[in-house]
């Protein structure tokens, strides 16, 4: 069969927006097949071109991200953002990426330097395998794992052993330090958010996140849509993930191992150039994997919000969502303080928690009440009451004293 | 410490919704953000070099010496007194009179120069000027990198109009204008008065001269 | 609906007989090297660093031969949970001297000596005991994550509810165990 035959044969799937983002991997399947390759080649090949188009549709979006963060945060500053660097700063990255790779690579003598270089490389990787795994379109889903959310988490728990490594091998205070912090941050709120995603996988009955998507397809009441956020039990399932997501992601205001006026920048106080280039892309790279996550989670990952807009590309709303939940980090980043570390390891053990660990029963009386009034019912209580209870012990015993002066008031 | 009880926040009579303030910190960015882009109290930015603060009349830099009209030779207030070049404190002002061949002054600076890196920009030799001549100035782009003659301002730099030293601080300008003005005016005055006075005394003298004079020819 | 595995996929490029030792051959040359060099190496942060590389291959060697869900579980559990603990406790406790570590050295190699090959002949006898495995047998496997939650859940309940309740007195203990005499936890906002 000729080339043409074989790409007509192919073609309505292949040209339609929906298979867009799978069409290099499509493209080049095809070719191959039709120069004869041996059938695991082409499969790897695919396989290749898939991961490379995630990875370069992310690191673009980093790219981009750096910049629109700039300037967002700028802009709630009361400054205008880079804007120096080409029309509105677009070739800021550009000149990022040119100033990190031309700086001079120190490590410190002191330094382990095997460790020194084997860190930033792992902390990028997790971020990358852990963005492979969620479903951004109805037909695109990198790797249609069975056990998409278990692979998720275990990449995620990589990067924590790895900020020690970046830490402890720069052979210095402030980044031991960082890294103790930093560790016993992503540790903490790790568990809300395994907890919170638990939930989910209860109602859904599967680990695959392509099935968590599809169960979240259709509409109540005709047009709220069927997301797992407008349940009870989601709702709180989801402002626990969301908060915990900011938390792993290590952004403000819970980005105590990398403040600049409270420790440097923690465990990367030691790198310089692309090494450090490298810390800040899985940074951002995590807090899309993240935030991609949460929406297939509770978000409805892929699904249109309204029921006629089946038109649109599905992946195209995947990336909407996305857009609004990190344009929903950077307003948190630039309106509220930094948490102190106690404050943090507070709220993760102490509220975060106990919420997360409610959630499991809410969801599992909703799963066999059938959700549905009944389940409002029945789940409301079950969620508020203890959240009151919580939040009025709280308001008694951790707020601060109000203070009052013996010299001041005279 | 204080010697009174610690207050904490009372009971479940005064429970707020948790969350209420993070929202409304919220709200307040987000106003921020999109306010900035057509109200011009949300964005203070002023991107030099492109554009520059507009300076407030108060700011001082450095001085320059003022002239009235168009020529900056022929208008310029300065006579070469040297008093702003005793008062300096860090002695920064060098003026050398300008005199004519038979040696009197002629009541202008033939060299004034002063040294940028010792000017202190205190404002005293304005003060303390008796011809309203030196005024400070509001220039801060001054850097050069010619080390060896750029930073001592002559003559030729230092001299700006009277229309100048308006635009810079008009208040100042206005009352320096309206006295010279009075001064001026009350001079002309003196001096009409003081021609009415000698022609007023000379008229009679030139009728008698003008009547001797015929009675001298028809004799 | 089906979703296909490409780990079972490449499993399956591996299920070639004389290609389906090729993990083995090559990870456990790799893990036992990373074991040695976690007991030999004298700064306990190396030596906890290479025990989480160990552990790491000992999961990659579970992906490889199709048990996802053990693998996973392994990676999470041991590189994720059980490294880091060791990790921190390097962090926040001072390690022993080196030097006295390397002076001790001949005599923790004969004591190890003593305490592991004993229990390295039992497991070699046990496993020459065990005869060929049927080769197909992890080709479709039986369990999944569904069937390993209900068995474990309904027929291994007991045992799950024993060991939760032993994790919490140990947690309940530790906490204990943690906070110094006579003192109430504090706020530093307090005072």
């Amino acid at each position: 069969m000729s080339l043409l035959d074989r790409l007509q044969q192919a073609a309505p799937a292949l040209w339609s927006p929906e298979w867009l983002p799978r069409l290099p991997q499509r493209l080049v399947e095809i070719l191959l097949q039709y120069f004869g390759a041996p059938g695991w080649l082409v499969t790897l090949a695919g396989f290749l071109v898939a991961a490379a188009t995630v990875v370069a549709v992310f690191l673009s979006g980093f790219a981009l991200l750096s910049l629109v963060e700039r300037k967002t945060l700028a802009r709630i500053q009361n400054r205008i953002g880079p804007n120096r660097a080409g029309w509105f700063g677009i070739l800021q990255p550009v000149a990022d990426g040119i100033k990190m790779l031309t700086k001079e690579d120190i490590v410190p003598a002191k330094a382990e330097w095997f460790l020194h270089l084997a860190a930033p490389i792992l902390i990028v990787v997790p971020s990358i395998l852990a963005l492979g795994v969620i479903p951004y379109g109805r037909e695109w889903v990198p790797v249609p794992l069975e056990l998409g959310l278990l692979f998720f988490f275990a990449a995620g728990t990589l990067t924590e052993l790895s900020v020690f490594m970046a830490g402890w091998a720069s052979g210095s205070k402030f980044p031991m330090l960082g890294a103790m912090r930093a560790i016993s941050q992503m540790v903490s709120y790790e568990l809300p958010l395994m907890i919170s995603a638990l939930g989910v996988i209860m109602v859904t009955g599967s680990l695959s996140l392509p099935a968590i998507v599809a169960k979240q397809a259709g509409f109540h009441l005709g047009f709220i849509p069927a997301w797992n956020l407008f349940t009870p039990w989601g709702l709180s399932a989801g402002l626990i993930f969301y908060v915990a997501s900011i938390a792993e992601a290590n952004r403000c205001p819970f980005d105590l191992p990398e403040g600049e006026s409270e420790i440097v920048a923690g465990h990367m106080t030691e790198y310089s150039g692309f090494k450090y280039a490298l810390f800040f892309m899985g940074e951002y790279l995590g807090l899309f994997a993240i935030s991609g996550l949460g929406i297939t989670l509770f978000l409805g990952g892929w699904q249109a919000p309204l029921p006629g807009l089946g038109c649109v590309p599905s992946w195209l709303w995947f990336f909407a969502k996305m857009v609004v939940v990190i344009m929903s980090y950077l307003w948190i980043r630039g309106t509220f303080p930094r948490v102190r570390i106690d404050q943090l390891m507070r709220f993760a053990w102490l509220c975060l928690i106990p919420m997360a660990l409610l959630t499991l029963p809410a969801a599992a009386i909703w799963h066999y009440v059938g959700g549905g009034l009944l389940g409002w019912l029945t789940t409301v209580p079950l969620l508020l009451i203890p959240w009151v209870i919580l939040t009025v012990l709280y308001n008694r015993r951790m707020a601060p004293a109000t203070r009052t002066y013996t010299f001041a008031e005279s | 410490m204080s010697s009174q009880p610690i207050n904490r926040l009372p009971s479940p009579a005064k429970w707020t919704l948790p969350g209420w303030g993070l929202l409304q910190g919220m709200v307040v960015t987000a106003q921020n953000m999109v306010q900035s882009y057509y109200r011009k109290d949300r964005m203070t930015t002023v991107q030099y070099p492109e554009q520059r603060a507009p300076i407030s009349p108060n700011f001082r830099n450095f001085p320059f010496l003022c002239y009235d009209g168009s020529d900056p030779v022929a208008g310029l207030r300065c006579t070469a007194c040297s008093i702003c070049e005793k008062e300096c404190p860090p002695q920064c002002i060098y003026i050398v009179l300008d005199r004519d061949e038979a040696g009197k002054s002629l009541k202008r600076p033939k060299v004034f120069d002063i040294d940028l890196t010792v000017c202190m920009n205190c404002g005293i030799c304005a003060e303390v000027c008796p011809f309203d001549s030196i005024y400070m100035d509001g220039q801060y782009e001054l850097s050069t990198d010619d080390r060896f003659g750029g930073l001592l301002f002559g003559l030729d730099r230092l001299s700006q109009s009277a229309d100048y030293h308006m635009q810079l601080r008009p208040e100042e300008a206005t009352e320096v204008a309206t006295r010279r003005k009075a001064e001026e005016d009350k001079k002309l005055a003196a001096q009409a008065a003081k021609a009415a006075k000698t022609k007023a005394e000379q008229e009679p003298k030139a009728k008698e001269a003008a009547e001797s004079q015929p009675q001298g020819e028809s004799a | 609906m089906v979703w296909t595995r490409p780990i079972g996929r490449i499993g399956r490029i591996f299920s070639l007989s004389y290609l389906s030792m090729t993990p083995l051959l090559i990870l456990s040359p790799l893990i036992l090297l990373a074991a040695l060099g976690a007991v030999w190496k004298a700064r306990p942060v190396h030596a906890a660093l290479l025990l989480a590389l160990s552990l790491a291959l000992i999961a990659v060697l579970y992906l490889t031969i199709g048990a996802d869900f053990i693998g996973l579980v392994q990676f999470m559990v041991y590189v994720g949970a059980v490294a880091v603990l060791i990790v921190f406790s390097l962090l926040i406790t001072r390690p022993g001297d080196e030097a006295e570590e390397l002076a001790r050295r001949p005599r923790s190699v004969v004591t190890g000596l003593v305490c592991t090959l004993p229990v390295l002949w039992v497991l070699v006898h046990v496993v020459s005991r065990l005869g060929n495995l049927p080769a197909g047998a992890v080709e479709n496997p039986v369990f999944s994550v569904a069937h390993v939650g209900q068995v474990l859940f309904t027929r291994y309940a007991p045992a799950v509810l024993v060991v939760g309740v032993l994790l919490t007195a140990v947690m309940i203990g530790a906490a204990l165990f943690a906070r110094e005499p006579g003192k109430k936890p504090q706020c530093p906002s307090d005072s």
